[in-house]
């Protein structure tokens, strides 16, 4: 056995520890928020405030909306109430129609080849082209906006779905099949949960241009929601309403994938590896044992 | 204990342009608490054979028969890799095997675990064992089933030396308590001469070509010189027929 001296490592200086923290990664991204809200402040004394509101202007006016002072004809809690209503019921649709295309798609050779050039397509286009679209077909109203959505979203759930089911482990099926699992509980058990990772794919990039379409469609084809109030803001030429909707608008998609994606992901795949969490082996399998 | 009865079972796999046969007329009948192990190099049809006895593949031709007296055998399975759920418990995935899941299933399945000394990971995930302790899940499962019949292909294959050793003495346990029939695949001749009582020679191209019965007393062990002669007899074997075992 080699014997080791450990030597206790020298203490850094203040200088240096303040270097560390402003290397830290964290660091790294607060001090790059500070640098833009600098930038938009110098920015605020050489442009005209009806281009670029000042930052404090910004937060008054967001203040007030969430306190619901507004002269807007709808309080943020309307708006963004009623955009989230379109967005549920657009991607509840999207899954309604996508799953089954894409569980025909993973399963089926020639449905693949059938469906593949839309699906390209379908992923190509811009949010903003089946906005128009939907305000053409449908008009002012809810549909435009709820359709917009749906198909937004669904090719990124055809796409993923049908990926996760050509990505179902070969061997847990076999493994089901020998020990002879009927096909329900193998659906359940095995496809389903193997299906995850991809549904959440689907959740996430759908939900994120689905989002965008929203916006685009109630701008042009709608008369409520929060893509319409900040349109509205955009015609009073009030600066500070377009800035601070947009920072709403930031604001509630992190929050979705903070508190919403990123809770259910975490509890859905808690089986994946924490080192944290790993038990210790058992004294049967300790070398010493073995050697008895 | 189940009978196993294969009549010229054939295996043939077509490819684009071409055939392959994996198993080539292989008749054998393995009965009672036998321990058989199949040798032979690689892609001499092994776990082929395995993968029929199962039913997760069908033969081209031939006869077999899986009984347990007049009903057909219970089979359990433990695979090369451990094949857990990793998204469910080891104690659900345990359960996930059974045909029944009620409180006398789940203390059998308890049991099995404690057999294999996991007793205190039912409620672990997989990704929190080690290879070994995955592994030993993968037995416990097979013998949670309470099967008539156990099929094993190269279950210790992917384990460190230790490890395996470990385990191999918990399987020849495991075996003498539960006096099951097992078929175990493996390519490691030591093993098979440690842990069987019949082994079964196949050759490249999927042939049966010798059956040799191991008469050497239980408990075996792996470093001694009779184990030692009778590895070194079955590579004499192989080499007498040219087709030595990788």
């Amino acid at each position: 056995m080699s014997a080791t001296t450990l030597r206790r490592p020298a203490l850094p200086s203040s200088g240096a520890k303040l270097v560390n923290v402003l290397k830290a990664n964290r660091s790294a991204r607060i001090m790059s928020w500070i640098s833009l809200l600098v930038a938009w402040q110098l920015a605020t004394l050489v442009i005209p405030s009806e281009l670029i509101p000042p930052p404090a202007q910004v937060l008054e006016f967001m203040w007030n909306e969430v306190r619901a002072v507004t002269v807007a004809p709808e309080t943020l809690y309307m708006s963004f109430g009623l955009s989230f209503e379109r967005l549920g019921v657009g991607l509840a649709i999207a899954f309604a129609i996508g799953t089954p295309i894409g569980l025909a798609m993973g399963m089926y050779k020639p449905v693949e080849h059938f469906l593949h050039d839309f699906v390209v397509v379908g992923l190509a286009m811009p949010s903003l082209v089946w906005a128009l679209v939907a305000g053409m077909w449908f008009g002012f109203g809810n549909l435009a906006p709820v359709i917009t959505v749906t198909l937004a979203a669904v090719t990124f759930v055809v796409i993923n779905i049908a990926e996760g089911v050509r990505n179902v482990p070969k061997e847990l099926l076999d493994m089901s099949a020998a020990y002879g699992v009927s096909r329900w509980r193998t659906i359940r058990h095995v496809i389903f949960p193997s299906l995850m990772p991809f549904f959440f794919a689907a959740l996430r990039y759908g939900f994120a241009n689905a989002w965008k379409g929203l916006v685009l469609a109630e701008v042009w084809a709608s008369t409520s929601g929060a893509g319409w109030v900040i349109k509205f803001w955009y015609d009073a030429h009030r600066s500070q309403g377009i800035v601070g909707y947009a920072l709403f608008f930031i604001l509630v998609a992190i929050l979705i994938e903070r508190l919403v994606f990123g809770r259910l992901s975490n509890y859905v795949f808690r089986w994946r590896a924490t080192t944290s969490r790993e038990i210790p082996e058992p004294a049967s399998e300790a070398p010493a044992k073995e050697g008895a | 204990m189940a009978t196993i009865r294969l009549e010229k079972l054939r295996k043939e796999f077509i490819t684009d342009d071409s055939k392959v046969v994996a198993l080539n007329d292989v008749s054998f009948e393995v009965s009672g608490q036998e321990f058989v192990s199949v040798i032979g190099p690689s892609g001499c049809g092994k776990s082929t054979l395995l993968n029929i006895l199962s039913g997760i593949e069908t033969a081209t031709s031939g006869k077999l028969e899986i009984t347990e007296g007049e009903r057909q055998a219970r089979l359990g399975y433990v695979f090369q890799a451990a094949r857990l759920l990793p998204w469910r418990t080891v104690m659900d995935n345990l359960l996930f095997v059974q045909d029944v899941r009620d409180k006398e299933t789940r203390e059998r399945c308890q049991r099995y675990l404690e057999m294999v000394e996991l007793g205190h990971t039912g409620k672990q995930y997989p990704s929190q064992l080690s290879g070994g302790m995955q592994q030993r899940a993968g037995i416990a499962r097979a013998f949670s089933t309470e099967p008539d019949l156990l099929l094993m292909d190269e279950p210790f294959s992917h384990l460190d030396a230790i490890t395996g050793r470990s385990l191999r003495r918990e399987l020849h346990e495991l075996w003498t308590r539960t006096k099951k029939t097992v078929l175990f695949v493996t390519h490691d001749v030591t093993e098979a001469v440690e842990l069987s009582t019949r082994i079964l020679m196949f050759a490249k191209g999927g042939h049966l070509v010798e059956e040799v019965t191991m008469d050497l007393p239980f408990p075996r062990d792996a470093t001694s010189d009779e184990v030692a002669l009778a590895r070194a007899d079955i590579m004499r074997r192989f080499e007498a027929l040219d087709l030595v075992a990788t």
